[in-house]
C-alpha cells in the first residue's frame, strides 16, 4: 500500500496494520481520528470530507516518509477518509511500527499533526438545526493555496511577530496583503526591498529589471547565487521570493523601465520603490509617479554613502526634480567609471526603502517635512536635509518634458573603422586610467578626458562632426546632450560605448 | 571673516580628501565659498550639478553665509 491514501469507503485498520509488520519491530503505535458530535459549541449530525487529491496525496506521502527518516521507525502509513461520514466513524488512521515505543509514538504524533497542518482537506459539518458549513482543517487551506500556486509543499509564513506590534495588528497585516508594490531595479537596493516586502506579506510585487545576473553583482546582491549567473534577474528574483513566501504574487517584467512602459507599469501598483542605478531611470520614474499621483521611495548610493527620498502625492512633498531642478545627467557624477561599493551599503539603503514602503502601506509614515536622508556608513552619520517642495516645480508633466531629440543623439556602430568611414571624428572622453587596457590598434582621433572637459583644462572642438565615445555610452550621451543643449550641433554619442563594439 | 563648517559628500569627499572641515572664509554666499574651495581642492564638479544645504536645509546658491553656518555640498548619486 502507498504510505498515504484516501478511501471513500469505511477505513479498515486491521488490514492496514498487517502491512506494517516487520521482523525488527518491537512495537506498533496507531492513532484513529473519529467523527464527534460537536464542534465549536454546535451539535454536529454528520460530516463530509473533501480533498484536493492530487496535491494531498503527494504531501501526505512526503509527511510519512519524513517521519520514517526523522524518527528512524521501520514502517509508517496513513489513510484518510473522504465522502460522507456518520458520528463515531473513523476519519483518519495513522500507524507506525518501530524497534522501540518512543519513536513509534513520536512518529505517529508527528504524522497526524502534520496532516492536519499541511494536507489540503476540508470538512463540511452538518448541524442539528439543518445548517451546514465548510471548516478548514486547521491551516490546510493556506497550505492548499501554496500548493496550487507553487506545486510543492510550502507553508505560509507566520506573521505573528509583526502583528504583535500595536501599530500593525491584524488590520495592518490585511493592508499589507492587499497592497501592491512596483520595485524598479532588482540589484543591490532592489534585492533587500523585494525580500523584506515579500517576507512581510505584501500581496503583489512587480519586479522590473532587464539585466541578467553577473558575477560582479553577487558581492552586493546576495538574493542571487553563482548558479544564477547569466539568468534574467527579474525571473530569478521571483523564484527566490516564491520560496520565501508562496503567498506573494510576483509579476516579472524582464525589461528596463522606459518612456514606453513606465506609465502603464506605475499605474498598476499602489506604490513604487525606485532601485535603479542611473539618473535617467530615476527621473523617468519620478515623472511617472508624479503624473500618476503615486507615492514612491527613491534611493541611490555612492561608495559608502546613500541618499533616500520619499515622495508622497501631497501638496508639500518634494519630488526628485524639486531637489534636483537641473536633472543631472549620468556620467557627470561618476557612475559608469566604477566607483566601487561594499555590499552592505546598498543593503542598508534597500532595507531603509523597504521600511519606508511598509510605513506608507501601514500608515505609519512620520510627519517630518519632506527631505533627503543622507547616510554615511563610514562615519555612521545620518542627516536629514529638509527639502520643501519647490514652488517653481509645478509637479505636472508639462513642467518636465523629456528632452526630445530632433536629431538622434545616439548612433550605432559595430567597429570604430565603420564610424570613421562614415565621416565622424572619434573623441574618447574616458580618463587616461581607463585606457590602459585598450587593445592595441584602438584608433581614436582625440582624447579629451571628461574630468578635464568639466574643469576647463580641455575644450571640446567648436566645429566638425564628432562621435563621442566612452566605456559604455553613458558619459558620452551625457556630454552630447550637454553640448547640444548649448547649441552645438554635429555631436553624437556612440551607443553602448567601446564595450558594445564587435570583438 | 567668519568661521563655517563644511561637509563633503560622495565624489566631492574623494576629491577634497576629507569628509569635513572648519574654515575661516570671507565668502559672501554659498556659491562664493564653493568656487573658492573648488580651486583649493581641485573639485571637478560644476556648481550646476550640485545642491547646497545650509543648516540642514537645501537652499539656493546665493544664500548669504553667517558665522557658524553648517554647509553641505551634495552631488547627486546614482548607484544601486
Amino acid at each position: 500500500m502507498d504510505a498515504f491514501n484516501f478511501s471513500s469507503s469505511p477505513l479498515e485498520p486491521e488490514r492496514y496494520r498487517e502491512a506494517l509488520g516487520d521482523p525488527g519491530a518491537g512495537g506498533y503505535a496507531s492513532f484513529e481520528g473519529w467523527v464527534r458530535d460537536h464542534n465549536d459549541g454546535r451539535h454536529v449530525t454528520r460530516l463530509e470530507y473533501e480533498a484536493f487529491e492530487a496535491l494531498a496525496l503527494k504531501e501526505g506521502g512526503r509527511i510519512v516518509s519524513d517521519a520514517i527518516e526523522r524518527f528512524g521507525v521501520l514502517r509508517a502509513a496513513s489513510v484518510h477518509r473522504i465522502g460522507s461520514l456518520a458520528i463515531g466513524e473513523l476519519a483518519v488512521w495513522v500507524g507506525v511500527s518501530a524497534a522501540h515505543r518512543d519513536e513509534a509514538f513520536a512518529a505517529c504524533r508527528y504524522i497526524i499533526d502534520e496532516i492536519k497542518h499541511r494536507v489540503p482537506i476540508w470538512k463540511k459539518e452538518y448541524y442539528v438545526d439543518g445548517d451546514s458549513g465548510w471548516v478548514n482543517c486547521e491551516r490546510c487551506a493556506v497550505a492548499a493555496h501554496a500548493h496550487v500556486e507553487h506545486a510543492h509543499g510550502a507553508r505560509a509564513p507566520d506573521y505573528s511577530r509583526q502583528i504583535a506590534l500595536p501599530e500593525v495588528g491584524s488590520a495592518g497585516q490585511a493592508r499589507l496583503g492587499a497592497a501592491s508594490v512596483l520595485v524598479i531595479g532588482a540589484g543591490g537596493l532592489g534585492g533587500p526591498v523585494l525580500q523584506y516586502l515579500a517576507a512581510a506579506g505584501v500581496g503583489r510585487l512587480g519586479i522590473v529589471d532587464g539585466d541578467c545576473v553577473e558575477a560582479s553583482n553577487l558581492h552586493r546582491q546576495p538574493l542571487y547565487g553563482t548558479a544564477d549567473i547569466g539568468q534574467p534577474k527579474a525571473a530569478v528574483a521571483a523564484a527566490q521570493l516564491a520560496r520565501l513566501n508562496p503567498e506573494v504574487r510576483c509579476e516579472v517584467i524582464a525589461e528596463a523601465a522606459s518612456q514606453g512602459n513606465v506609465d502603464d507599469l506605475v499605474r498598476g501598483y499602489d506604490l513604487v520603490v525606485e532601485c535603479t542605478d542611473n539618473l535617467r531611470a530615476k527621473f523617468l520614474v519620478n515623472d511617472a509617479v508624479v503624473r500618476a499621483g503615486k507615492p514612491a521611495v527613491f534611493a541611490s548610493i555612492y561608495q559608502y554613502e546613500g541618499q533616500l527620498q520619499t515622495y508622497r502625492p501631497e501638496p508639500h512633498s518634494a519630488c526628485l526634480r524639486c531637489v534636483w531642478p537641473e536633472a543631472p545627467r549620468d556620467g557627470l557624477v561618476g557612475n559608469c567609471a566604477e566607483a566601487g561599493v561594499l555590499g552592505p551599503v546598498p543593503g542598508t539603503l534597500g532595507a531603509m526603502q523597504a521600511m519606508q514602503a511598509l510605513k506608507l502601506i501601514l500608515g505609519l509614515d512620520d510627519a517630518r517635512p519632506s527631505g533627503v536622508v543622507i547616510v554615511d556608513l563610514l562615519s555612521l552619520d545620518t542627516r536629514v536635509i529638509r527639502a520643501p517642495r519647490d514652488p517653481r516645480c509645478d509637479h505636472g508633466p508639462d513642467a518636465r518634458p523629456e528632452r526630445s531629440a530632433v536629431e538622434p543623439l545616439e548612433l550605432d556602430f559595430t567597429t570604430l573603422d565603420e564610424a570613421r568611414a562614415a565621416g565622424y571624428e572619434l573623441v574618447d572622453i574616458r580618463e587616461a586610467s581607463e585606457r590602459r587596457f585598450d587593445r592595441p590598434g584602438t584608433q581614436i582621433d582625440l582624447h579629451l578626458p571628461l574630468s578635464e572637459l568639466l574643469d576647463g583644462r580641455a575644450a571640446f572642438p567648436v566645429a566638425g562632426r564628432q562621435l563621442i565615445v566612452c566605456a559604455h555610452g553613458v558619459r558620452s550621451l551625457a556630454l552630447a546632450e550637454h553640448l547640444r543643449a548649448q547649441g552645438r550641433d554635429g555631436v553624437w554619442s556612440m551607443r553602448g560605448g567601446l564595450a558594445g563594439l564587435s570583438p | 571673516m567668519k568661521t563655517v563648517h563644511v561637509q563633503y559628500f560622495a565624489v566631492l569627499r574623494e576629491q577634497a580628501g576629507r569628509g569635513e572641515e572648519t574654515l575661516a572664509t570671507d565668502a559672501h554666499s554659498a556659491a562664493d565659498l564653493y568656487e573658492a574651495l573648488r580651486g583649493r581642492h581641485a573639485l571637478t564638479l560644476p556648481r550646476s550639478v550640485l545642491r547646497v544645504a545650509v543648516n540642514e536645509e537645501f537652499c539656493s546658491w546665493d544664500r548669504p553665509l553667517h558665522e557658524g553656518d553648517r554647509i553641505v555640498f551634495i552631488p547627486p548619486v546614482a548607484g544601486g
